[in-house]
């Protein structure tokens, strides 16, 4: 059926790959092989030499490329490069000598087994490489659920007060409806999480253009003083022009989440300052400020989104940091920086950067 | 007695085209509601609003197609509202005419003062083209002195060089609009420019160097991050 010679023809292609960085892997390996038998050989070293030489070759390109393909024609190739240079007669074949079936079962052996080998450890890292991503889903997906839960609670608990209430006095209803808005607030922020982590799942490449760094603090800040009007914000740029690859929208809610946090977690906080410098081939964004600090406790689990909901607050548990931190972390990585937390004297600094390329001069 | 302006909303969502009006009417603007793409171009004709805020999905056509429509034979001006978040989409909507953009979930005070700024522009755009070419556009501490090719932050010449003070003019014609990159570079280095931004941002980055006090946090030319940038609007 021409179905089930489709999944034929499918399955050769996944056991039999051919790729050229394996072909010229393979190419490459024999040739070195080859060069080391080769002096020995003018040496007049005694024969004998040259086969684990080629035994070696084949197990480490069985190893090193994948399926099976190029370790049995590395197989076949060592054979025949054994036989006709290294043995008596030189540079001649003879399929006569004693043994011969031998060398090239031998051979032929090594690299079944060792592409097998090579193929399953393979298979079984992607699998588990997979389970890793199902389960950072699925806690996502917890820590979300739980974000959510809470405040549509007292969202649709003070609609339905004020609605079954008219008699409600004024100055109550009104910090109600204050509530809602406060938790709808919280709705879009977590929103805006799910909306970058979108924006960066898949295999998709990030898309990164060279953003000026001091524009994004400014947009940053400019978002954080309509949201937190009482709180003083500095920003520091250096003088330089600093252009930096990234995505300038992930890279803009990561300094969002952290200034968000800088307030709310701070607790005690009046005054965030959020700045960037160069570090070598770094930029360095840091938001700190003159809150609370980290309690020393959380602060090695951070950023892996395992936080409880009552461990970072007290009292207060619905406003998790774990969400926000693990869409940064996220986001930081792909972009290839990293992303660092510590205390200060007073207060608490998170900062991470972002490897530059080459200046750009105008 | 003022006549009250009319602002027309294009908005399948009950809930905020009534939060839209409602916020509008407290306002003292004249609000009227449209629910479909179809009913919104009947109503556009035979009341002549001042403003258009449209949203972007409707049922019955695409909220750009009524955009391109519009944009054929009037001037009116229109605040794009959407929850596509994607700046491509602000682009594009910039790109097709629209004044302003709003992304959802957006504030009453936001709208608001989009609104306000939309209908403003409209009032003195025939009057800011004249500027453009003669006369001064001042706001806070900057004024653009377009006689003498030079802008001035603090009674001072900031000296600009002739292609930082190219982008300053336009910025200073459009004055509380965002103008796409693409825009810019277009009317600065005409069609056949790259669409290359990275020469305007250089430009821009000095240009704040030699205005603003700390770039990092301009008080004059903001960046819509992915989008372009924008003058702050004078009184």
């Amino acid at each position: 059926m021409p179905e089930e010679r489709k999944t034929f023809g499918q399955r050769i292609r996944e056991y039999f790959p051919i790729s050229r960085r394996d072909s010229l892997l393979t190419v490459g390996i024999l040739v070195l092989a080859t060069a080391v038998c080769t002096p020995l050989r003018l040496a007049g070293t005694t024969p004998g030499f040259a086969f684990p030489v080629f035994v070696l070759a084949t197990l480490l390109i069985s190893r090193l490329t994948d399926g099976y393909f190029h370790g049995i024609v590395a197989a076949i190739l060592g054979v025949i490069c054994v036989n006709f240079a290294f043995t008596y007669p030189f540079l001649a074949f003879d399929f006569t000598i004693d043994g011969y079936p031998l060398t090239f079962l031998t051979l032929l052996t090594v690299s079944i087994f060792t592409s097998a080998l090579t193929t399953k450890m393979k298979k079984w890292e992607s699998l588990r490489a997979e389970a890793e991503k199902e389960r950072m889903r699925s806690n996502l997906l917890r820590s979300i659920s739980h974000d959510i839960r809470t405040p549509l609670t007292s969202i649709i608990g003070s609609a339905s007060a004020i609605l079954d209430n008219p008699d409600l006095p004024k100055e109550q209803q009104r910090e109600m409806l204050e509530n809602v808005r406060e938790e709808g607030q919280w709705l879009i922020r977590v929103v805006e999480n799910l909306l970058s982590i979108t924006r960066m799942g898949g295999e998709t490449e990030l898309v990164k253009d060279e953003e000026v760094a001091e524009e994004i603090l400014g947009f940053a800040a400019r978002a954080f003083r309509k949201r937190f009007p009482g709180i003083a914000i500095t920003v520091r740029a250096p003088e330089e022009l600093l252009m930096v690859p990234m995505d300038p929208i992930l890279i803009g809610q990561v300094l969002n989440n952290l200034l968000e946090n800088a307030v709310i977690h701070g607790r005690t906080t009046t005054a965030v300052r959020l700045s960037v410098t160069r570090e070598g081939e770094n930029a360095r964004f840091s938001v700190a400020d003159n809150g609370q600090g980290i309690p020393k406790d959380v602060l090695p689990r951070l950023f892996d989104g395992t936080l409880k909901h009552n461990e970072t607050t007290k009292g207060d548990g619905k406003r998790n940091m774990g969400l926000g931190l693990s869409v940064c972390r996220a986001i930081v990585r792909a972009h290839g920086g990293h992303l660092n937390a510590r205390n200060l004297e007073q207060g608490a600094e998170f900062c991470f950067t972002l490897p530059l390329t080459k200046e750009e001069s105008a | 007695m003022n006549i009250r302006e009319k602002v027309l909303i294009v908005e399948d969502e009950k809930g905020i085209s009534q939060f839209i009006a409602a916020a509008l009417s407290s306002r003292g603007y004249e609000a009227i509601q449209a629910h479909t793409g179809a009913e919104a171009l009947t109503i556009i004709s035979s009341h002549c609003p001042d403003l258009v805020i449209l949203d972007l999905g409707l049922p019955d056509m695409d909220g750009l197609s009524i955009l391109e429509q519009l944009r054929a034979w009037s001037s009116l001006p229109v605040v794009v509202v959407s929850a596509r978040s994607h700046e491509k989409d602000k682009v594009t909507a910039l790109d097709l005419g629209a004044d302003d953009y709003l992304t959802k979930p957006f504030g009453t005070d936001e709208l608001l003062a989009r609104v306000r700024a939309a209908i403003r522009h409209t009032r003195t755009a025939s009057g800011n083209s004249e500027i453009a070419r003669e006369g001064t556009y001042t706001v806070g501490e900057l004024t653009i002195d377009y006689n003498k090719h030079q802008a001035l932050i603090r009674g001072e010449n900031a000296k600009l060089t002739l292609n930082e003070f190219r982008i300053v003019a336009l910025l200073g014609k459009y004055a509380g609009k965002v103008l796409t990159y693409d825009f810019i570079i277009r009317e600065l280095w005409g069609p056949q420019a790259s669409s290359n931004n990275q020469i305007l941002r250089v430009n821009m980055a000095n240009i704040r160097r030699k205005i603003e006090k700390n770039p990092a946090e301009p008080e004059y030319f903001f960046t819509e991050v992915g989008v372009g940038y924008r003058l702050a609007e004078g009184n």
